[in-house]
């Protein structure tokens, strides 16, 4: 299976990107953003979609650390 | 001289005036015009010593800068002479890669010297992270282009996923960056052989698992084919021309 194009990636980035928004307008309740949820998996490999899941994680986590007293020291980007 | 002045009895410290009259006079010459018998006429007499005095000082303060700036620089020549036969060493030693390119041609690491090279490792399966820092590398290379005073740089690609990233695959991942995108990969020991040339010189990464984790930099490689510098993440498309062309500017190849 060959990477996608990278029309094909910008296609799953804004599906994601309105899936999150979704997710954003609805305090993280999932069930309310079904279509999107689908949308967001057609247009992106499985192992894409794993990754951007984990990574909503990570950046709401962050979230939470910044919103409260301790900032954690930066992180290395990795991909 | 002037006559003693008589000590007034059970007093152990010197008369004020004697401080005045006596001492004063022989550390700061000019000071005697009211004593009798000053050595000279009156004041330009001691005014002229003094600038005398002055200038000799200056002088012998002048050599004395002099001497220690000429020994520093001689240092410092000495040392940049020894760092650039060190650099040589690691330019001639620093190891070889053996990768082909998105046309299928095989490169190795004389096929760049002359050059400056943009080095980015990423792999063509990559969520989002290396189609950004790509698209960045395009768009510097892009901006330095516009100053044609500027040698043209080359930016290349490397996979770190090379049994996924065959010459079909990286051929078609970097043509829609940038036309002069050179994409490289090759067997999985010839890739690894060549990330280790490069990784070496670069800044530490906690994982040294390639496949998953690989550092998030663009690497700056002089016509010398030595590592020069590098940019995470943070670093913007007009922080990193400059920074190429102070670098460009300020070189000189090590072998002339």
């Amino acid at each position: 299976m060959s990477a996608p194009s990278m029309e094909e990636r910008k296609a799953c980035w804004g599906a994601r990107d309105e899936y999150w928004k979704c997710l954003d307008e609805n305090m993280e309740d999932a069930s309310r953003c079904q279509k999107l949820r689908c949308s967001f998996e057609s247009r992106c490999p499985q192992q894409w979609v794993k990754y951007f899941d984990k990574r909503r994680d990570f950046l709401k986590y962050k979230e939470q650390l910044q919103a409260g007293e301790y900032q954690p020291p930066g992180t290395t980007e990795k991909s | 001289m002037t006559p003693d002045t008589p000590r007034r009895p059970g007093k152990l410290l010197p008369p004020v005036s004697w401080v005045r009259n006596q001492l004063l006079p022989v550390l700061i010459p000019s000071l005697r015009p009211f004593s009798q018998g000053a050595p000279s006429s009156g004041g330009s007499g001691t005014r002229l010593q003094l600038r005398t005095r002055l200038l000799i000082t200056c002088l012998f303060g002048g050599a004395a800068l002099g001497t220690w700036l000429h020994l520093r620089s001689e240092k410092e020549r000495q040392q940049k002479l020894q760092r650039i036969e060190d650099l040589k060493k690691v330019a001639i030693g620093q190891g070889d890669f053996h990768l082909v390119d998105h046309t299928g041609q095989p490169r190795s690491k004389a096929d760049f010297l002359g050059q400056w090279v943009l080095l980015y490792f990423g792999f063509t399966h990559c969520p989002d992270i290396c189609p950004e820092e790509l698209e960045k590398m395009s768009q510097v290379v892009r901006l330095l282009d516009q100053e044609p005073q500027l040698p043209r740089v080359q930016p290349v690609f490397i996979t770190v996923d090379p049994e996924r990233d065959d010459v079909a695959a990286v051929a078609k991942y970097v043509r829609e960056f940038h036309p002069r995108l050179m994409g490289l990969t090759g067997s999985p020991e010839h890739v690894r052989e060549a990330y280790r040339v490069y990784y070496s010189a670069g800044p530490r990464d906690e994982d040294e698992d390639y496949i998953v984790d690989h550092t998030v930099i663009i690497y700056l490689l002089s016509p010398d084919g030595l590592f020069l510098d590098y940019y995470n993440r943070s670093k913007s498309e007009a922080q990193i021309v400059q920074n190429i062309r102070g670098h460009m500017e300020t070189y000189q190849t090590l072998f002339s």
